[in-house]
């Protein structure tokens, strides 16, 4: 059996008192994008340095590929790419030099496509970094990552400071990515970016993992939304098992719906209903509901 | 007070109270161990004799007149190393304060409120300041206090006017960063233009003092303006109005530029694009060689230039050594007569040189890590040994390159002037500059290992201390305890004496254990930003 591409075990990170990541289980497997989120200060960035042998962990251990993060970190990055939120680069060097440089350390490159990704994200290599915008600077590195065609892509806020255009670009290149076999990771502030993208995803609460799943599997997370347009009389919903946040508005009646939907479906059944609608959760009312339900 | 000057002022004051501690400190041990050590009128006459005459401690510290009194004799040994310590504080806290924090973005926050790019320069100018106020009222106070001892006898009045002259060069070079803060457009190249301009007024002065009939320079030298000051030997208040006017003129052109470019630009364009030049961009040594470039090629100059300089006055100054003089630079760890003699002296100031570029490096490298730029590489297949030890590498090669650089040009000098100094001689001389760079060097990345942050604290205390130490005590009586713990004490003054190839070993042997444990540090700590 093939190895997972990220497998962690009971991986944490304290800082004094504070546990920056709390006992960390998770895997990815090969070929899969994964969505990772978490607000400010939830450990995403912190896992994705421990995963990287940047900071060694207080406790358990993380892979990449079968491969020890800490003990053989060089193995490890032989496999993957990586793009950071912040663009650190060197003032000096031009877009150019500095991809033919982390090409070389990378040690394997798709000229044609590092060709092709200059162009898609309409970067000018000719120009210094130091006279690069925040989102051109954020350009070099995502293209120094995607033109390795690496295993494994580890992506921490990847899309600070493109454009909505460039956003798109991105999002062609991670599909691609995922329709040549590589495994996405992806940390990820925009949830309609890894709502977009991801075939899975994992919540991170202050250090602890808290959900991870598909969206489907997820949506028990949220209420359903259901809006009933009636002929006749409006029923009363508000004692029905499962259902609240009943707003009336005419002959328009919204509510939500957690569990089985089937008693409200039969009070609905009883009355004069014209038109039923009802919408899943969107990612980012899994990701409210998260939070909400429990700060 | 306004937001950025209370801002920069926290930070200068801070940096001033250290230096200004510094500063007081040197004085009254010059002046209370002068007391200790020539009791006799007959030994403070024979050290006047040594001194008085000799061309080559004139060239490097300064004319020494009335070496019979405390008062003449603090001057002349203290002040140039004050004056440079001055320089080297000014020009680093104003272009830190002002283009470093342009460089940083913070500036952009604050003048996006009603602070115009002028008023914000000139708010971040009064806190720098408020700082050489707190270095020059300190230095001042010390002084003033170790006036008060009977022996020394130094009055408040001259003493409070020697402080200033001490941190006349810092006022002056704050100035000289506030004006290439502008010119520049980075902090470190700022930096650079600002230190080439105290290299030059070193060197014009240096001219100057050598004996050579050409005195009248000390007029083109800001640091020959601090010398003409004449502090507490013949008071000339005069040298203070081309201070005060270069001080002047560069602050308000500074003032002015400031309104005239744009935010996080300088004025010397800075050409966005250019074609690209892949050499060196194979790998993490291949980019430290390139990093390193612009920096190094500054240092070789700097060093092959006061090798070339040394080297011709060498002869001239050598043949003013009398009996006594050989005992007083026998001091400075230099035996023998003549040339051989100065060119020992002037290569103690080659290997300061050295020492610094070897700090340079290590602090460079520390720059990698606290900007992120490391994290480029090591999220790369490039482990943390194969980096740090293409760093090494590329300092080791610095540091032997500088050496041999100092050793011919210093040749070349002294060949011109037929002072019959031997290539091979002035060769091994600068491979024994190596050494005590390699010591620091070693101790920079041990503290780069174990202490990141605080990386340039030690490196810099560790070069000061040793500077220090082996100025005072080399022309004053010092226990050797206190000597030993200077690394340039432990070098032997090639080419007077034959290098100490032990000593060196030992030095070299302490380089490589810092090295080697700070690498294994830095393997198993954490990557840490600033």
């Amino acid at each position: 059996m093939a190895a997972a591409a990220i497998r962690t075990k009971g991986l944490t990170k304290r800082y004094g008192d504070v546990a920056a990541l709390d006992h960390l289980d998770l895997e990815v497997a090969q070929g899969e994008v994964v969505g990772y989120l978490g607000p400010n200060g939830a450990g995403k960035t912190t896992t994705i340095r421990l995963l990287l042998g940047l900071i060694s962990p207080t406790e358990g251990r993380g892979e990449i590929f079968g491969l020890d993060c800490q003990r053989q970190p060089v193995e490890a990055h032989r496999r993957l790419a990586f793009v950071p939120g912040e663009a650190n680069l060197w003032p000096s060097l031009t877009g150019a030099e500095t991809l033919r440089l982390l090409g070389r350390v990378q040690g394997h490159v798709d000229e044609a496509y590092r060709d092709e990704l200059v162009a898609r994200f309409d970067l000018d290599p000719a120009k210094k970094v130091r006279a690069y915008s925040k989102g051109n600077r954020q350009k070099v590195i995502l293209i120094a990552a995607l033109m390795t065609r690496a295993d494994l892509l580890i992506l921490d806020e990847p899309t600070s400071g493109l454009d909505p255009l460039m956003e798109q670009a991105f999002r062609r290149c991670v599909r691609e990515a995922r329709d040549r076999g590589q495994t996405v990771f992806l940390s990820s502030h925009i949830l309609s970016e890894v709502e977009a993208l991801c075939d899975r995803v994992g919540i991170l609460r202050q250090g602890k993992l808290v959900e991870l799943g598909t969206l489907a599997e997820m949506r028990h997370l949220a209420a359903l939304t259901v809006e009933a347009t009636f002929e006749g009389a409006v029923p009363d919903l508000s004692g029905v098992p499962g259902v609240s946040s009943v707003q009336a508005d005419g002959r328009v009646v919204r509510c939500q719906v957690r569990g089985p939907i089937a008693p409200l479906l039969k009070v609905l059944a009883a009355a004069d209903v014209t038109e039923l609608l009802s919408r899943e959760p969107s990612l980012e009312e899994l990701f409210l509901a998260q939070y909400g339900a429990r700060d | 007070m306004p937001v950025i000057s209370r801002l920069t002022a926290g930070r200068a004051v801070r940096s001033g109270v250290i230096f200004g501690y510094i500063f007081g400190v040197a004085i009254a041990s010059s002046a209370i161990s002068y007391t200790r050590f020539y009791k006799t009128a007959a030994q403070r006459d024979a050290l006047a004799a040594a001194y008085g005459a000799n061309k080559a401690t004139s060239a490097l510290f300064g004319s020494a007149p009335q070496l019979q009194t405390v008062a003449g004799f603090t001057v002349f040994k203290i002040s140039m190393t004050l004056m440079l310590l001055g320089a080297v504080w000014g020009l680093l806290t104003s272009t830190r304060l002002l283009r470093g924090e342009e460089d940083s973005g913070r500036w952009e926050l604050l003048l996006a409120g009603p602070t115009t790019r002028r008023g914000a320069t000139i708010q971040a100018l009064s806190g720098l300041g408020a700082g050489v106020l707190t270095l020059w009222a300190l230095t001042g106070l010390i002084t003033v206090l170790a006036g008060l001892d009977a022996s020394v006898g130094i009055a408040a009045g001259p003493a409070l006017y020697f402080a200033l002259a001490m941190v006349a060069t810092a006022i002056m070079f704050l100035a000289v960063g506030a004006l290439t803060s502008q010119l520049a457009a980075t902090r470190r190249q700022a930096a650079a233009y600002a230190a080439w301009f105290l290299g030059v007024s070193y060197a014009v002065r240096l001219v100057a003092d050598a004996g050579l009939g050409l005195h009248g320079l000390i007029w083109a030298s800001p640091l020959g303006w601090v010398e003409e000051l004449r502090p507490l030997t013949a008071p000339a208040p005069l040298a203070l109005v081309p201070i005060a006017a270069l001080t002047s003129v560069l602050l308000v052109a500074a003032v002015y530029l400031a309104g005239t470019r744009d935010v996080g630009a300088g004025i010397v364009p800075d050409r966005a694009s250019r074609r690209p030049q892949l050499r060196l961009l194979g790998g993490p040594t291949g980019l430290a060689v390139r990093l390193a470039r612009p920096a190094v090629t500054s240092w070789w100059v700097a060093i092959a230039v006061a090798g070339l300089l040394f080297g011709l006055i060498a002869r001239s100054a050598g043949g003013t050594i009398s009996g006594s003089s050989v005992q007083v630079l026998s001091r400075l760890g230099s035996r023998g007569n003549g040339t051989d003699a100065v060119l020992g002296v002037c290569f103690l100031v080659l290997a300061v040189l050295v020492a610094f570029a070897a700090a340079g490096q290590v602090t460079a490298a520390r720059a990698e890590e606290s900007a992120g730029r490391l994290e480029a590489l090591l999220t790369r297949p490039v482990s943390r040994s194969r980096w740090l030890g293409g760093r090494v590498l590329v300092t080791v090669v610095v540091l032997l390159a500088s050496g041999a650089i100092a050793g011919v040009f210093a040749w070349a000098g002294a060949a011109s002037q037929h002072a019959g100094v031997s290539l091979p001689a002035l060769a091994e001389a600068g491979v024994n500059l190596v050494p005590p760079a390699i010591t620091i060097a070693g101790i920079g990345v041990l503290a780069f290992g174990v202490w990141p942050r605080g990386t340039s604290i030690v490196l810099y205390a560790v070069l000061g201390w040793s500077l220090l130490v082996v100025v005072i005590g080399g022309i004053g009586g010092t226990s050797h305890w206190i000597l030993d713990t200077s690394v340039f004490h432990q070098m032997a003054s090639a080419p007077a004496v034959p290098p100490h190839w032990e000593a060196d070993g030992v030095m070299a042997a302490i380089g490589v254990a810092g090295a080697l444990i700070g690498g294994i540090a830095f393997q198993r700590r954490d990557l840490q930003g600033e």
